[in-house]
């Protein structure tokens, strides 16, 4: 009996051994050439736990994120292509003894400033919102020092009109009008500064 | 037979019984893609990855997977523009399988082949070097894998009008555990 025992546990050794030596030749051999991947013991998503709405994509949700990124995409170009009626209407300032033409010149290229910052903005305002984004970095001040351009951009055209007025009708500019080139100043060192915080890390 | 034959015997039996399969599980992680452009350097990191092994026959077949969308870069505006390129809308997880040879897990570095999914691409990189630590259960991996812009067809974005480089190496911080 003893001796039955003895050999039917050696056999049964005998037989792990042999299971276990393709798998231990076939790693071997794995080894030798890094083996390629994906097997159909190999496990899935949804063996990670990850649920069905998290795994597949949405075509929809693709659309949306496409047409934000393009519109965001005509913002930035058309917000750099305005830096250069803004500068060019600073630089154009007509000074305290300006003449009538001077000051039609400046004042057409507020309007052209404007109309081009207006439509800037309109890209940013009408791009989809993506629901469940936390806003955070650097387009937090970016969209914050839009309540200061934003205004301004509609004061200054209005103070502008406003000084002309007067000078066309000889007087010197006087009241909230005078106040023209500081909020034109503030506007402007806004609009850059609303650039550079998205353009430059700090 | 004695007992000490029987007690031999079973020893040397029992492992070999024990090591017919075995399962690793991703405890946790970071993987942190890196972007350059001459104004910004990025880093965009992602702890939110997901991962299995089960091992047959001496093998191991590993995924890995992660919401694209997880990964963060301090930038809310950039991280949306990165979901966009990325087609993260359409495919939302990328996912990363391995198939290493169980002996593989006693070795302190390790070269895998990777079968990379991800912006609808799947992509291989062969032979990718990895370092393994081990504290007691678990075993720490750490590597880089040189993934390009180009490799996923990815329109690369721009800033400025000024385009990313193309280089875009993915870094991998793991710690599994056997189960």
């Amino acid at each position: 009996m003893k001796t039955v025992t003895t050999h039917l546990l050696i056999l049964f050794c005998l037989s792990a051994l042999v299971i276990q030596m393709p798998s231990l030749a076939f790693a071997d051999e794995a080894a030798a050439n890094s083996s390629s991947p994906a097997t159909e013991s190999a496990p899935s998503l949804q063996d990670l736990g990850f649920s069905q709405a998290q795994t597949q994509g949405n075509a929809q949700d693709q659309a949306t994120l496409d047409k934000r990124s393009h519109m965001l995409k005509i913002h930035q170009r058309w917000g750099l292509a305005t830096t250069a009626p803004l500068i060019a209407t600073l630089l154009l300032a007509p000074g305290g003894k300006s003449n009538s033409s001077a000051r039609s010149l400046h004042g057409g290229l507020g309007i052209i400033t404007a109309g081009m910052y207006f439509t800037t903005a309109s890209y940013a305002i009408r791009a989809p919102k993506i629901p469940g984004t936390k806003e955070k970095g650097p387009i937090r001040l970016h969209k914050a020092l839009a309540w200061i351009h934003g205004p301004g951009m509609i004061v200054t055209p209005i103070l502008g009109a406003m000084a002309d007025e007067q000078r066309n009708a000889g007087q010197k500019v006087h009241g909230i009008a005078s106040a023209h080139g500081a909020v034109g100043g503030i506007t402007i060192a806004a609009y850059l500064a609303s650039i550079l915080a998205v353009s430059i890390k700090f | 037979m004695n007992w000490k034959t029987t007690i031999t015997v079973v020893a040397l039996a029992l492992p070999n019984l024990a090591r017919a399969d075995s399962r690793w599980v991703l405890e946790s992680s970071t993987l942190t893609y890196h972007i350059s452009h001459p104004l910004h350097q990025v880093d965009g990191i992602s702890h939110d990855a997901r991962g299995k092994g089960t091992c047959h026959a001496g093998q191991c077949d590993f995924l890995i997977a992660a919401p694209v969308k997880s990964f963060d870069s301090g930038d809310s505006n950039r991280d949306l523009h990165m979901l966009q390129v990325t087609r993260g809308g359409q495919y939302p997880m990328v996912t990363v399988r391995t198939r290493l040879p169980e002996s593989a897990s006693s070795l302190s570095s390790v070269t895998a082949d990777l079968d990379i999914e991800f912006a609808g691409q799947k992509v291989p990189y062969k032979q990718v070097a990895f370092q393994r630590s081990t504290d007691g259960a678990r075993s720490r991996i750490t590597g880089t894998v040189p993934c390009t812009v180009a490799d996923f067809k990815i329109d690369p974005p721009s800033l400025l009008t000024v385009p990313i480089k193309n280089e875009m190496p993915i870094r991998v911080d793991m710690t599994w555990r056997t189960e």
